[in-house]
């Protein structure tokens, strides 16, 4: 129901109840008071016969009685009068006929006597006196103080009640009216002065919320007018929060350039602009390289305020109607317009690059930082948002890759590239239950006598199609999709049935050392090992974990639990690929590792460049030093095994001493260990 | 109470007798009894200053009184048009007169202001020495009338004796020839003298009646058509009372002239009363009057009254 209605329904019911009640009290008092009326007309009348009666009593002069009592009976809403004697005879027998009642209590139709016998008058009166709109009246006949009889007087309310409902009929009537023309007239000034401000309150609301700010008109001081100022006030404040909203939903606060939200909303208008005007625009993705080195060493105020820096480097060499937008990280999107030529995007690429190197200072610091910038064209490489966004991306990722361009153009290769990696993507969820996958094991020998004490886990993918598939493609790519969760528990849970197998068969493994990866290390990854370790009745020095350096980097205090957790179980961890990384030596403070791996690349050159000579030296006195193992990995020439050994580096592990083998061909090693007994007195006691 | 009634009827010293036939007049007069009261009483001062005027001279209009058996104003309205015709036919005004009450009216006949006088048989008998009967009244198509005792039927009395010891209502009071000296005598006739029953006195005659309806006393002496009367019929269940017993029928009421007055003109006045029935606007005359018509009456037609009342009333002095 509206409003109005409501208010009007209101009114009128009010108005209904107010008037009903005043008619109902002033009906009440005028009926008192035509009560009265009659009542007073009655006893004026009984008194004057009564006055006068007396003497027509002692004189036994009934014809002047009954004359009286024809006098009375006949006068205005009289309906019966008669004379009585003390002992209540009736002294009259005089009944007016042509009264409704008399004619009503004698139950007869046709011409009603006019005299009554005076039993049948006594019996008659009395039934009379007992109706309910009858009044009856007595007034008492003396002479000289003597009392003679009584005047009985029966007054009718009939014309009274007939009045009474006259009279509600002209109140009804009047009051109806009242109640219409008040309705009305109140409905018209409510209409006027309240739903018509309440209407315009809607309607501007409806505005406001498709996002027209529109004011309403105050044109009154009264509530209603306070209520329109307070909206506009309201209004006003919504449309300040809602450009606020809008610039914080659209906007980047560090940078105060557009974020990925706006960047996408104008990409899309450009689409529409540039398939409209047959034009060419560029797309750029630029990346910063190894800004979390500037985060990390410098803190993330500092790595904030570079990027400001950088972003307003590039701003400043780009055009008004190009658009800069962060992405998110050390991530920026550049969306050139109307470009002629695709060099033109290089040209504007190489500008931002020398941009972004401009040094910046920070706490002091001079900072230089570099970038990678991937361009896609429109419409060459895309003429949707996604496509257009997603081969900038690849072009980027392919100028990130070492010894590549920092600015590269997104070719179909890259598409190829894309494609392919989304099909091992597919494959990689059915990898584990089509048992594509495989375990290697490369062995690793105590420097000192090249005794065997345990082997590296080694995972291989041989896809049915594809082959032999390196670890170096997929391992990313399942840790960037998440598989690697699967893959990993796959890999342990196999690495210790196998190490169960061996032990069962006889034979001496030493420990496996099982590769992590940092997308592994969650609470989950604790009640894994135990698993496996119970499963297959292995003591926790049987497994060792290989992490990362880049692991590290984040610094978590996850990982640094669930890392303390498995250490103090008696399980060991190594420091994999030790100096390709950040290598902070804090790390090495940090967690308790009990092994350090010497990267390839640092063994390599071992025999030939006196810096990585002097290098690995440091690192095994190093570690030493910290009570740490060495491990050197891609051991290859006996030249190499010498100078190791020299520098007295604990452990051995590469090709001159044994490729990786497959389980079978790892049980043959270890089976022929076993025969030819090598040195075995550092093989782990836990060998049963 | 039967004695307050009976002491507001030794104050009236009422006529009652010659209201007998007032049945129709009362019906009339009832209705207009309070409101016409005191013009009543205005018009019987007027008609007293009137009387002695009327005789002041011989040449003077005749004086034709009628008894107060009715209103003052009743009783001019019936007698009027009788008044003119006597007049017109006379050549002499004759004018009528009536009295606000009884004793005025009896003053007017004792001192014989009235040339022409009606009045009940009682008062004829006691004025005889003044007044000469001429006529008398015919109503009902009858010249006579007797006097009656009723009782109520469910009374469970039969026989006059039967009265002995009971209340009587009589009519009008002591004077009245129908409704008291008649009954009183058919109750000395049945052997009953005054002291035997209590005696009460109702306004009227048709009162008496009304009061036995009303249970008032045990039984009414009144005229014998007094229950036939649409005044009485009016007011009571006739049916309910009856007859106890009735006198001898005897003449009614007398029309009379001064004894001095010439014998032709009384004669005259005479011969136009008897005449009006035959005539076509004497029958209006006596319509108005309430009567049917005059018949002759001569002195010795109202023996019978003087034998009833020396009865009746043995100590009274009737002149001759």
């Amino acid at each position: 129901m509206r409003l109005a209605s409501k208010f009007i329904l209101t009114v009128a019911g009010i108005l209904s109840v107010t008037l009903a009640l005043n008619a109902w009290f002033f009906l009440r008092s005028q009926n008192h008071l035509l009560e009265q009326q009659l009542n007073e007309r009655g006893r004026v009348l009984g008194h004057l016969i009564a006055l006068i009666s007396p003497e027509a009593i002692l004189g036994l002069d009934f014809l002047t009685l009954n004359a009286y009592a024809r006098e009375v009976s006949r006068q205005r809403d009289v309906v019966y009068g008669v004379i009585v004697d003390n002992d209540e005879q009736p002294l009259t027998s005089y009944v007016n006929g042509d009264d409704p009642h008399i004619r009503s209590s004698l139950g007869v139709d046709g011409p009603t006597p006019d005299h009554l016998p005076p039993p049948r008058l006594q019996t008659l009166i009395r039934e009379l006196a007992a109706l309910p709109d009858v009044i009856p009246i007595e007034f008492p006949i003396a002479h000289d103080g003597r009392p003679l009889g009584r005047l009985q007087v029966g007054i009718s309310r009939a014309e009274l009640a007939m009045q009474a409902r006259e009279q509600l009929l002209q109140q009804f009537g009047i009051y109806a009216a009242i109640i219409l023309f008040l309705s009305v007239a109140i409905y018209l000034v409510f209409r006027y002065s309240v739903m018509r401000p309440v209407q315009r309150l809607i309607e501007v609301s409806r505005d406001v919320g498709r996002g027209e700010f529109t004011l309403v008109p105050v044109t009154s001081g009264d509530e209603l007018g306070r209520l329109g100022e307070t909206f506009n006030a309201m209004t006003l404040e919504i449309q300040r929060e809602q450009a606020k909203l809008h610039h914080q939903a659209n906007y980047d606060s560090l940078t105060a350039q557009p974020n990925r939200m706006l960047a996408v909303e104008r990409l899309q208008q450009e689409i529409r602009s540039a398939h409209r005007q047959q034009q060419r625009f560029a797309l750029m993705f630029i990346d910063l390289d190894d800004f979390k080195i500037v985060n990390d060493t410098m803190g993330h105020a500092a790595g904030d305020r570079l990027l400001a820096h950088v972003s307003a480097h590039i701003r400043a060499r780009l055009r008004d109607e190009d658009t800069l937008a962060r992405l998110g990280g050390d991530e920026f999107l550049v969306l050139l317009p109307r470009l002629g030529q695709a060099n033109d995007a290089r040209d504007v690429a190489d500008r931002l690059l020398a941009a972004v190197a401009e040094p910046v200072t920070l706490d002091g610091r001079e900072v230089v930082v570099h970038c990678s910038i991937g361009i896609a064209l429109y419409p060459d490489d895309g003429e949707t948002v996604e496509a257009l966004m997603a081969n900038a991306d690849n072009a980027m990722y392919q100028a990130k890759r070492p010894g590549r361009a920092p600015i590269c153009f997104f070719t179909a290769e890259m598409n190829a590239q894309v494609h392919e990696r989304l099909r091992l993507e597919q494959d990689l969820n059915k990898v584990i239950a089509r048992g594509e996958l495989q375990l290697e094991f490369q062995p690793i020998f105590r420097a000192a006598d090249g005794a065997y004490v345990g082997a590296e886990v080694l995972l291989r993918w041989w896809h049915p199609e594809r082959g032999f598939i390196s670890p170096a493609t997929f391992i990313p790519l399942a840790e960037s999709t998440g598989q690697i969760v699967a893959i990993g528990e796959w890999v342990l849970r196999e690495a210790g049935r196998q190490l169960r197998c061996w032990l069962d068969a006889g034979l001496a493994p030493g420990y496996l050392a099982v590769n992590l990866s940092r997308v592994q290390l969650r609470e989950d990854l604790e009640l894994l090992i135990r698993e496996v370790l119970d499963t297959n009745e292995l003591p926790p020095q049987a497994l060792e974990l290989e992490i990362t350096e880049n692991i590290l980097l984040d610094d978590h205090q996850q990982i640094n639990a669930v890392l303390g957790r498995l250490h103090a179980q008696g399980l060991s961890f190594s420091l994999d690929d030790f100096g390709t990384g950040y290598s902070s030596l804090s790390y090495l403070r940090r967690f308790s590792f009990d092994t350090l791996k010497i990267d390839r690349s640092f063994v390599a050159p071992l025999c030939d460049d006196a810096e990585a000579a002097a290098l690995v030296r440091a690192i095994v006195a190093m570690a030493h030093s910290l009570a740490l193992k060495v491990i050197a990995e891609g051991v290859e020439t006996r030249a190499q095994m010498e100078f190791l050994r020299d520098l007295h580096c604990d452990y051995l592990q590469g090709y001159l001493l044994s490729h990786p083998l497959d389980a079978e061909h790892f049980t043959t090693f270890l089976t022929r260990c076993a025969r030819d007994s090598l040195p075995r007195d550092s093989v782990p006691t836990f060998v049963q | 109470m039967t004695r307050g009634i009976k002491g507001a009827r030794d104050a009236r010293q009422t006529l009652a007798d010659t209201r007998e036939r007032s049945s129709a007049g009362t019906a009339l007069a009832g209705r207009r009894h309070v409101m016409l009261g005191l013009l009543a009483t205005l018009g019987l001062s007027l008609a007293e200053r009137s009387i002695p005027a009327a005789l002041a001279s011989s040449a003077a209009p005749l004086v034709m009184g009628i008894f107060p058996r009715r209103q003052a104003t009743l009783t001019t309205e019936l007698y009027a048009p009788l008044a003119a015709y006597l007049g017109r036919e006379l050549g002499r005004e004759v004018q009528l007169v009536t009295a606000k009450d009884f004793d005025a009216f009896w003053d007017g006949v004792e001192q014989r202001r009235f040339d022409i006088v009606h009045y009940n048989q009682f008062h004829y008998v006691r004025s005889a020495d003044k007044y000469r009967v001429i006529a008398h009244n015919e109503e009902f198509g009858t010249g006579t009338v007797a006097g009656a005792l009723y009782v109520r039927k469910d009374s469970g009395i039969n026989a006059i004796a039967q009265l002995r010891g009971r209340k009587i209502v009589f009519g009008g009071g002591t004077d009245a020839m129908m409704s008291y000296i008649l009954p009183s005598y058919l109750l000395l006739e049945a052997g009953l003298k005054p002291g035997d029953y209590e005696t009460v006195f109702s306004k009227n005659p048709p009162n008496s009646l009304i009061s036995l309806y009303h249970g008032q006393a045990d039984a009414s002496g009144a005229g014998d058509i007094l229950i036939d009367l649409p005044v009485v019929r009016n007011a009571m269940d006739t049916s309910t009372v009856t007859h106890l017993g009735m006198t001898e029928r005897v003449l009614h009421l007398p029309w009379a002239v001064r004894k001095d007055m010439p014998q032709a003109l009384a004669a005259r006045i005479q011969a136009l009363l008897v005449e009006l029935p035959a005539r076509e606007e004497g029958r209006a005359i006596l319509a108005r009057a309430e009567m049917t018509g005059f018949g002759e009456a001569r002195d010795a037609d109202y023996d019978p009254h003087r034998r009833i009342i020396r009865k009746v009333m043995p100590s009274i002095d009737l002149p001759r």
